[in-house]
């Protein structure tokens, strides 16, 4: 019996085109809070897929409790103690939350002593007991639809405890969730280990691995780097093995040089789908070679804001000035002529096709003209030429290049083959929505020298972000958002961080 | 009055077990239009064996109609494994493979009605002639005003539905298999990831409906026409998937539904011959329900809301 709760050996898995795991070992400890780092598309996920038994290694072998796996399936890695919180929640929307912790291993009772009924009620005390027991304050009887985003992960996690897992692998846990709630997250994963579950955390925030981690091990491109101690290894060393080269935390700027006002604001609402103004009164002006940013805590009107610019949203009063022009009722594509370039908040709705390649996503904004289309026939040609152009010089990864599957790239790389197309446009205005949300550290610093590289060139840029720090590194005007209303306008050089998180909360008058 | 709730009464309750089966299919994740061809196809082998077994049993014994019940269901859910197969396990465009199941259970069964009739039965007909369908009068309750009319004159058939569709809602309401059918309808991922195979599950549910709808086919061919033949496919199955939409899916508001259907219909009727209008103009009546069809579409579609993953093709692979 080894130390190791979990061991892998020389374990290789390949895909078509990519090796996703080369040749990786690593062993697990009972009880610890295991970390893997590495950037998006670095093996990570796939690496604990195999643990979790969704894929068979092409080579190598897997053992849990001094044990070899034979038979990968989830319902043996169940069996195992082994459970999984995927990106992706697994959840039934119209079901309350019992039933869908239930689901697969339903309780039963006899009714009238013969007639066999799932027993809803006492599983219902019986998780409630469960939650408390972790910290996780859910009400077992509401329904998923009704819940957010950080409970419906904690139903993922009740789901887990609920089939005794013992092994417990998060995959991007925090990627969905705001700060509160990823420290009340991390405050459960803690509260776990001492109740002497294994933990495996899969991420590529070293903030939060510096946070709960015991141990962490670090990938690049399908290899492991190197696990180290991390209370000994500082959190520059850790990005640095991630990312393979040096990488800086904020960003080189000069000092903006801000031109013509470009883009006019005036007193703009928007109404969410109940008719209640989300947006209220909104009044700011952008100048070309500057970077406004919107601050604000989420859910306060700024992805509206930018919606309405976009003309995504109507605007139920107020103007909206592109370049003197008054574009307040435009349709999309005239406001896209005109000049606005659009990197939306969520990639995958918004931003592109999934079932398309990536040659046709990429040329998603162009398609319609010349020399892509003439006389309404497409010229493929001159779309393999561009995409490869854009490939290149935004080195957006994947399987098979212009022909990939956009579905089946990393978010990461999503992500870049959004900018791309945008930037490309070579607009006088281009708005970016949380621009690196759940990107990992070497894309981010990319996207962001991107943006400040963009606003040289003389272009007038709104970032909308949630990140404070993003926006403390960019922004040239900070406008803070609480409620629908901008609460402040102030050049960024003259706010310090915890003031703008102070009016964030709509305390700082 | 009396005459409009008996009427009412035989249309509506062979209608909703028909819906009920729909709802089974669609609820586990499987769009069906192929009740039509279910019930047909039911309906079909039930009548067979009321003809094949015509001299086993004594002419005055209704047990072979009985009996010709549970044949119509097993033929229905026979029959269905088409559908499951095309859908399931070939990932067929569930709207194709419902349209073609209901025009191969035409044809077939058209074919296969003349041939066994010349065959078999030794005479040339296109249809299976069924003996009446004993009806119950509660002889207690007739006299209660309105709800009497719910116990004059009433098919049998009508209460051994109602217990079959009690049984259904309670399979699909308080059992395990219940809640992975309806889970599979929403999210099947989910069911997956749970560690059950959502497969089968739909291939079970889509079986159900097959049953549910021969049962329901059967009674029609009973009470409505009284023999069985092609005039089966009159579009009571199309009507069923109308009443599952307007009850949104749910087994108590699409009774709602499908009593709402066989009462215009009788009170049409009962209207032509108030009016004493000539025979033909009851062609007209018959448009009665799917006119409030068309009309109920207007209204309450907004309101509907379809099991989420409702047609879509399960592939395990994709995220």
């Amino acid at each position: 019996m080894s130390e190791y709760i979990v061991e892998m050996r020389h374990v290789t898995k390949r895909f078509p085109g990519i090796v996703a795991n080369d040749d990786v070992s690593l062993g697990i400890k009972k009880g610890e809070i295991f970390a893997l780092l590495g950037e998006n598309g670095a093996g990570k996920s796939t690496l604990m897929s195999i643990l979790f038994g969704m894929y068979e290694p092409d080579e190598g072998e897997v053992y849990v409790r001094g044990k070899k796996v034979e038979t990968f399936s989830p319902n043996h890695a169940t069996e195992l103690n082994i459970g999984m919180v995927h990106q992706h929640f697994k959840l039934v929307s119209n079901y309350t939350i019992t039933e869908n912790i239930i689901l697969g291993m339903e309780p039963q009772k006899k009714k009238f002593g013969f007639l066999p009924v799932v027993d809803i009620k006492n599983t219902n005390k019986k998780i409630a007991e469960l939650s408390k027991k972790f910290g996780l304050e859910v009400d077992p009887t509401q329904k998923i639809e009704n819940i957010n985003v950080s409970m419906q992960q904690r139903v993922e996690i009740l789901k887990m405890l609920y089939r005794e897992a013992e092994i417990l692998i998060f995959d991007e846990p925090t990627a969905v969730l705001t700060p509160q709630e990823i420290e009340f997250l991390l405050e459960i994963i803690r509260e776990m280990r001492r109740n002497g579950k294994t933990i495996i955390l899969i991420t590529h925030k070293l903030e939060e691995i510096k946070q709960v981690a015991d141990r962490c091990a670090i990938m690049n491109r399908g290899k492991l780097i190197e696990i180290c101690d991390v209370a000994e290894t500082s959190t520059k060393k850790m990005a640095e093995l991630m990312v393979g080269r040096e990488v800086s935390f904020t960003q080189e700027k000069t000092p903006c040089k801000p031109g013509e006002v470009m883009l006019k604001v005036e007193n703009l609402v928007v109404k969410n789908a109940d008719g209640f103004p989300v947006v209220n009164g909104v009044s700011f002006n952008i100048r070309s070679g500057e970077i406004f940013a919107i601050a604000g805590v989420a859910g306060n009107g700024q992805v509206e804001i930018a919606d309405a610019i976009a003309g995504l949203a109507p605007a139920a009063g107020g103007k909206v000035i592109l370049d003197g022009q008054d574009i307040t009722n435009s349709p999309v594509k005239a406001r896209n002529k005109m000049g606005i370039a659009y990197i939306p908040e969520d990639r995958q709705t918004w931003g592109l096709i999934l079932d398309f390649t990536l040659s046709e996503n990429l040329l998603l904004r162009r398609y319609d003209i010349a020399p892509y289309c003439v006389n309404g026939v497409l010229h493929r040609e001159h779309f393999t030429e561009k995409s490869e152009e854009l490939i290149e010089h935004f080195d957006i990864r994947s399987g098979q290049g212009g022909q990939t599957i956009v579905r089946s790239m990393s978010g990461g790389n999503q992500q870049k083959a959004i900018i791309a197309r945008e930037i490309d446009l070579d607009t006088p205005f281009v708005i970016f929505v949380q621009p690196t949300r759940g990107l990992d550290i070497g894309a981010i610093e990319r996207i962001h020298s991107q943006i400040i590289a963009e606003r040289d060139k003389g272009k007038a840029i709104l970032l909308v972000s949630l990140e404070l720090d993003e926006i403390m590194n960019l922004a040239d005007t900070i406008g803070v958002i609480y409620n629908g209303q901008l609460l402040k306008i102030a050049p960024a050089e003259t706010m310090t961080s915890n003031e703008v998180g102070q009016y964030m909360m709509g305390v700082k008058e | 009055m009396n005459e409009i709730i008996v009427n009412g009464m035989s249309f509506s309750i062979p209608l909703f077990i028909i819906a009920v089966g729909g709802i089974y299919s669609e609820r586990s994740g499987v769009t069906n239009l192929a009740l039509e061809g279910f019930m047909g196809a039911g309906a079909f082998f039930g009548a067979l064996f009321t003809a094949l077994t015509a001299g086993v049993f004594a002419s005055t014994s209704n047990l072979p109609m009985y009996l010709s019940l549970f044949v119509a269901m097993a033929g229905g859910a026979l029959y269905a494994i088409i559908h499951a197969v095309l859908c399931i396990k070939f990932k067929a465009n569930q709207v194709i493979s419902g349209v073609v199941v209901n025009i191969l259970a035409m044809a077939l069964t058209d074919f296969l009605t003349s041939q066994i009739n010349e065959s078999v039965l030794g005479h040339s007909a296109d249809k299976f002639i069924l003996n009446v369908f004993p009806r119950l009068t509660v002889e207690s309750l007739t006299g209660i005003p309105v709800l009497g009319g719910f116990f004059t004159n009433a098919y049998i058939f009508e209460f051994i539905i109602i217990a079959v569709a009690v049984v259904a809602w309670y399979v699909m309401y308080k059992t395990r298999y219940g809640m992975r059918l309806r889970a599979c309808g929403d999210n099947p991922y989910a069911v997956d990831a749970a560690g059950c195979n959502v497969g089968r599950i739909q291939f079970a549910a889509v079986m159900v409906s097959g049953a549910l709808s021969g049962l329901g086919g059967m009674c029609f061919a009973y009470s409505v026409f009284g023999h069985y033949s092609t005039s089966i496919y009159a579009g009571y199955g199309y009507l069923a998937i109308a009443a599952l939409i307007f009850g949104n899916w749910k087994i108590p508001a699409t009774l709602g539904a499908c009593l709402l259907f066989g009462f215009a219909r009788a009170a049409g009727y009962s209207l032509i011959q108030y009016l004493e209008l000539p025979g033909t103009y009851s062609d007209l009546i018959m448009i009665l329900p799917y006119v409030l069809t068309l009309l109920l579409l207007m209204i309450f579609s907004k309101n509907n809301r379809a099991p989420r993953a409702l047609g879509e093709i399960y592939d395990k692979g994709k995220r």
